[in-house]
């Protein structure tokens, strides 16, 4: 069930985030998605710290793991998170994309 | 603690997938055995503390005190103790708690989890629980996780590949001498090094399975008086860390076990050194590197060359026995009930009671129970007296 008034609450961090530059620390390749992802799989998964030192798990788009490696760097987007259920709610939240590939 | 807690019975179902099994039979299963153990009627039992994660997210069913109490015909209080993967173990310190504060003198712990009712997919979305809300919105699963923990070990350490997979083999080789095992086989490395991959580097055969399974004990206040031999709780510590691994200190450690291992060696009074069999949490390959490393068994990046050579395998040269039950990777992993199944495998093995897979003059164990990606840790040492 996803509820739309926690995403909803949860928005404001969304705009705090978007933009931010980051570095890729860990990377890996999620192949056995979960409910809610199955759509989307494989995927990369990663952990991105900032310039403040703050850190955050996201997964990366535009993006098949062949180029990716830590260090690399990229920029949060907003992108939809879980796939919509019957009740038809379109969940969006953050996700990266690697800085190279927006020149393109 | 003043209070001397003996564990005086134990009792385990098989683990492993059982459709035709309900968690009602399991728990019944699982406590009668316990029960004819310790040489009691269930009418003795004075409190339960149920372990068990996923019963509300998959089955819809919570309240599994009550559930319990009447499934085992006692009025009992009884209540469940949650903290994912580490629910059993957590619910063992609570059930000590409840003795040493002098109100109960006999109580039982019952880790029960049904797992095989729902598809993969869901059982994978459902153990995201255990993680942060950022993790599930990402994508992530406690396979990604782990692996985002082994990519840094390996990158950091020069941890191999094939030193995960020697984890595996280990682990497998005890399951084939435990009659209650989810996997009885041996399994070459070869096979795990070619297994699929789940999440890079975790390959299917790095990762313990979907498990269903029910595991009980029976604590009592030991009375200063008696001097038969028995089993006795010496230590139970518990440590928490950053729910996500996001916000955590370092990708090369579980803190949290560090700090529960370090605080337990000192309420026990003993070093690593004079653990003879230890049952750690492998819920993945490189779970069971770190958690060696963690519980200062070796040192920091050396596990995984260790295991490679063979240590900590039953019938090495003396050293600890890591896992002899075949640890969550090869006994399986029904999550409430791991942290409980780890307390029997211990409590049989200092009473001489495992046959092929008996470590001999077994008369320290450890148990390690991590819940989620290492956000609680709790560590148990046992003796027998």
């Amino acid at each position: 069930m996803i509820s739309p008034v926690k995403i909803w609450r949860n928005q404001k961090d969304i705009t705090k985030m978007l933009g931010k530059i980051g570095t890729v620390i860990a990377w890996t390749i999620i192949r056995v998605p979960p409910t809610g992802f199955m759509k989307q799989a494989p995927y990369p998964l990663a952990l991105i710290t900032f310039d403040d030192r703050t850190r955050i798990m996201v997964q990366i788009v535009d993006c098949d793991g062949s180029n990716l490696e830590i260090g690399t760097k990229v920029r949060l987007v907003v992108r939809k998170t879980i796939e919509t259920t019957e009740d038809g709610i379109i969940p969006y939240g953050i996700k990266a994309k690697p800085i190279n590939k927006l020149l393109s | 603690m003043d209070t001397r807690i003996a564990i005086i019975g134990t009792g385990m179902t098989h683990f492993g997938e059982l459709w035709g099994v309900s968690p009602r039979q399991l728990a019944s299963d699982a406590v009668s055995q316990a029960v004819v153990d310790a040489g009691l009627t269930k009418k003795d039992i004075q409190g339960i503390f149920v372990a068990n994660m996923l019963s509300g997210m998959l089955g819809l069913q919570g309240h599994l005190g009550a559930l319990f109490a009447e499934e085992l015909g006692i009025q009992v209080p009884a209540y469940t103790v949650e903290g994912a993967c580490a629910s059993g173990g957590l619910a063992l310190h609570t059930a000590m708690m409840s003795i040493a504060s002098g109100k109960y003198d006999t109580v039982l712990v019952l880790g029960v989890e049904k797992m095989t009712d729902h598809s993969p997919e869901e059982v994978s979305s459902a153990l995201m629980g255990a993680g942060s809300n950022e993790e599930r919105l990402a994508g992530a699963t406690f396979p990604g996780l782990y692996a985002l923990l082994a990519k840094s070990h390996m990158q950091k350490f020069g941890t191999t590949e094939r030193h995960l997979a020697s984890v595996a083999v280990k682990n497998h080789f005890h399951a084939s001498l435990n009659p209650k095992a989810q996997f009885q086989k041996s399994i070459p490395i070869e096979t795990i090094l070619k297994s699929p991959l789940v999440a890079d580097p975790l390959k299917l055969l790095d990762c313990s399975p979907v498990t269903d399974g029910a595991a009980a004990v029976i604590l009592q206040r030991k009375k200063t008086s008696t001097s038969s031999h028995c089993v006795e709780i010496c230590a139970s510590q518990i440590a928490t860390d950053t729910l996500g691994l996001a916000n955590r200190s370092s990708l090369l450690e579980l803190r949290a076990t560090r700090y529960a291992a370090h605080a337990a060696y000192i309420e026990a009074g003993i070093t690593p050194k004079e653990i003879d069999i230890v049952e750690l949490h492998d819920c993945f390959t490189i779970a069971e590197i770190l958690a060696i490393e963690d519980c200062g068994f070796t040192e920091k990046g050396e596990a995984g060359k260790m295991i490679e050579k063979g240590m900590f395998t039953l019938g090495s040269a003396k050293r600890t026995v890591v896992n002899s039950s075949g640890g969550l990777k090869a006994c399986g992993h029904p999550v409430g009930a791991t942290g409980v199944k780890q307390i029997v495998e211990l409590a049989d093995q200092l009473r001489g009671r495992c046959g092929k897979r008996q470590v001999k003059h077994a008369h320290i164990g450890m148990a390690h129970n991590v819940g989620g990606s290492g956000a609680t840790a709790v560590v148990h040492i046992v003796k027998s007296v």
